[in-house]
């Protein structure tokens, strides 16, 4: 009986999800220095997301990728890749190795992620505003199937700004999907800048509510919150959306906070994070 | 109840009802597509608030739990039917045409052409058949799926070509746009084709003079100019061009026989038939006279069929008219 088969062991212990970070932020680094190129801030700042995602939450096989009760991930941004490869790759769904030609041409590890890299990158987004429509076709054909699979969408908080992202959540919440999990990685930050001064999406929390979706706000980058809101959504009879703050550059003192979606990371820039990434992770 | 109007009585008619030359057709597609699905629980039903009009009210009826109501939503509804197909579901998607396309043309690129997602999009409301107006009419829709990479564009001539289409496409893994004309019962003598293969051309009629090469509605207007054709002595071919892309290289050694071709289509004459024939025609050496018949590169407006084909130019006159022309340019 499938539903009887278990995923591969999961990290409950916050210290040690937040030490999988640490080193996945590093990770960030290293995979962006080479070209420079690759979103820096915002992989530092969802970094605790991603481990506690994918090292304590999702419900995965490692040794068998396409496990059809698998729990599914979608970024839907797609270009915050930088950690989405490091994550997959320490989570041993890609090849350690591969993800070194990240941005390299002839790659597969594309800046914006595809389905080329395999099925760990569950559909091919990046076009704004899309992946909760996927995520909540994923949703349904589980339940159909009934299935334990969870479906786990991250959206940026700008992608709000898309028509068809509210199109979903109406859909979603009239369907009471409650095996759907929307996280909006709400760093504040669009190509043009603050997104409060471009077209704010605030307050997320209560839009949610109001189309019918269990919604709370939660520090992205405080891990035994994520777990617990994680948790809850787990529980919820309708889809939850969890609005992670997350803070662009985090870890990298130099880097924090700063609001640069495109940010190019100089070498010199690169190797001052990593020294600072590392003093961290000396002092913990 | 407000004055003396008796409420009850009053006609609630669907789309099609109101656009209809005639009324009361049976529901051709929606039937092949229960049975298809009777066949196959693999495949779900979606619309977005048009049940009756795409017929599906048939499987929402007899299979309620793989039926799915999106409301007003096309690029929901798109990106819903790529999770369901990555889901190892057969979504077949339904709305008018001009709704199913060009509303929603990034979502099938990205989540139904590029991933080769075995989704069907199914349109109704082909072209100039609507009393609605612009808004409704479809004149860039196989154009628009046409260029899509992996998308096959196929139109049904008639009912019983719609039936065997259905079940094609249903056996077919991959992504398909179906472009269909509702049945309203003013069906023409083109509807004898009950067999129908993805990619493969019908010739209905030979000739040694020219070709008439259509799909959808415009091929019951091709005979019937074939027809007028013939009574000023020319023998002129008829081919039921169903599957736009991939477009039938057999079509090529048809045409290198005859002085002239003319593509029919309910559609524009950019991005359609005409434009995939005359690529096709062109890459590979034939010279023939070549004209289009289709909308020519404007918008229109709400109108009865009869009306908007003679307005522009998609009767059997401008066939026979546009033969003369391509005929001439031959360099034969």
């Amino acid at each position: 009986m499938a539903m009887d088969r278990q995923p591969a062991p999961r990290v409950s212990d916050p210290a040690e999800l937040q030490r999988i970070a640490r080193a996945l932020r590093r990770d960030v680094i290293n995979l962006v220095a080479p070209t420079g190129q690759g979103y820096v801030q915002q992989g530092l700042g969802a970094a605790d997301l991603f481990a506690t995602l994918y090292f304590g939450e999702m419900r995965l096989d490692p040794d068998d990728p396409e496990w059809p009760d698998r729990d599914r991930f979608l970024l839907s941004t797609a270009h915050n890749t930088a950690i989405f490869y490091a994550t997959l790759a320490a989570r041993g769904l890609v090849p350690q190795d591969a993800v070194k030609s990240y941005c390299l041409d002839g790659s597969p590890f594309e800046i914006n992620a595809s389905e080329r890299v395999g099925t760990a990158v569950e559909a091919t987004l990046g076009s704004l505003g899309q992946g909760l429509s996927v995520g909540i076709g994923m949703a349904v054909a589980a339940r159909r199937r009934g299935s334990p699979t969870r479906v786990y969408v991250v959206l940026g908080d700008g992608e709000l700004q898309e028509g068809q992202v509210w199109e979903a959540a109406l859909y979603a919440a009239g369907q009471c999907l409650s095996n759907l999990c929307l996280i909006v990685d709400d760093n504040c930050m669009q190509v043009e800048g603050d997104i409060g001064k471009v077209v704010p999406v605030a307050p997320i929390d209560q839009k949610f509510r109001s189309f019918g979706w269990a919604a709370e706000n939660v520090d992205g980058n405080d891990i035994p919150t994520l777990q617990a809101a994680l948790a809850r959504a787990r529980l919820a009879d309708r889809p939850t959306c969890l609005v992670a703050r997350t803070v662009a550059g985090k870890g990298v003192p130099a880097l924090e906070g700063l609001l640069a979606h495109n940010l190019k990371l100089p070498p010199d820039v690169a190797r001052d994070a990593l020294a600072a990434l590392q003093d961290t992770e000396n002092a913990a | 109840m407000k004055g003396s109007t008796d409420r009850n009585a009053l006609e609630v008619q669907d789309f099609n009802a109101r656009s209809a030359a005639a009324a009361g057709a049976a529901k051709h597609y929606g039937e092949a597509l229960l049975d298809a699905a009777q066949r196959d629980p693999r495949i779900v039903c979606l619309t977005a608030d048009l049940t009756l009009p795409t017929e599906t009210d048939l499987f929402r009826d007899h299979l309620p739990d793989r039926f799915h109501q999106v409301g007003i939503a096309e690029a929901n509804m798109v990106g819903i039917a790529g999770g369901l197909a990555r889901s190892g579901e057969i979504p077949f998607v339904h709305s008018f045409c001009v709704f199913a396309t060009r509303r929603c043309y990034d979502q099938i690129a990205m989540q139904v052409a590029y991933p080769r997602a075995n989704v069907k999009i199914v349109g109704v409301i082909p072209g100039l058949t609507t009393l609605l107006g612009v808004s409704h009419q479809a004149i860039d829709d196989i154009a628009l799926m046409r260029a899509l990479p992996n998308m096959t564009v196929i139109e049904p001539s008639g009912p019983a070509q719609v039936r065997a289409a259905v079940a094609a496409i249903a056996a077919y893994d991959g992504p398909v746009y179906l472009r269909l004309k509702r049945a309203d019962g003013s069906e023409g003598p083109a509807d004898t084709a009950e067999d129908f293969s993805i990619g493969r051309m019908r010739i209905l009629r030979n000739g040694t003079d020219g070709l008439l090469v259509a799909c959808g509605m415009m091929v019951d207007v091709a005979l019937r100019a074939a027809d007028r054709l013939a009574g000023e002595g020319k023998s002129v071919g008829v081919v039921d061009m169903a599957t736009i892309k991939p477009l039938d290289p057999a079509l090529i050694e048809l045409a290198r026989a005859v002085p002239a071709v003319v593509t029919l289509e309910n559609h524009s004459i950019i991005g359609g038939l005409g434009s995939a024939v005359a690529e096709m025609l062109l890459e590979h050496g034939i010279r023939a006279g070549f004209r289009r018949v289709g909308v020519r590169d404007c918008f229109a407006e709400g109108g009865s069929t009869p009306y908007l084909f003679e307005t522009y130019g998609l009767t059997e006159g401008a066939v026979v008219d546009a033969f003369h022309q391509a005929s001439r340019q031959s360099p034969a």
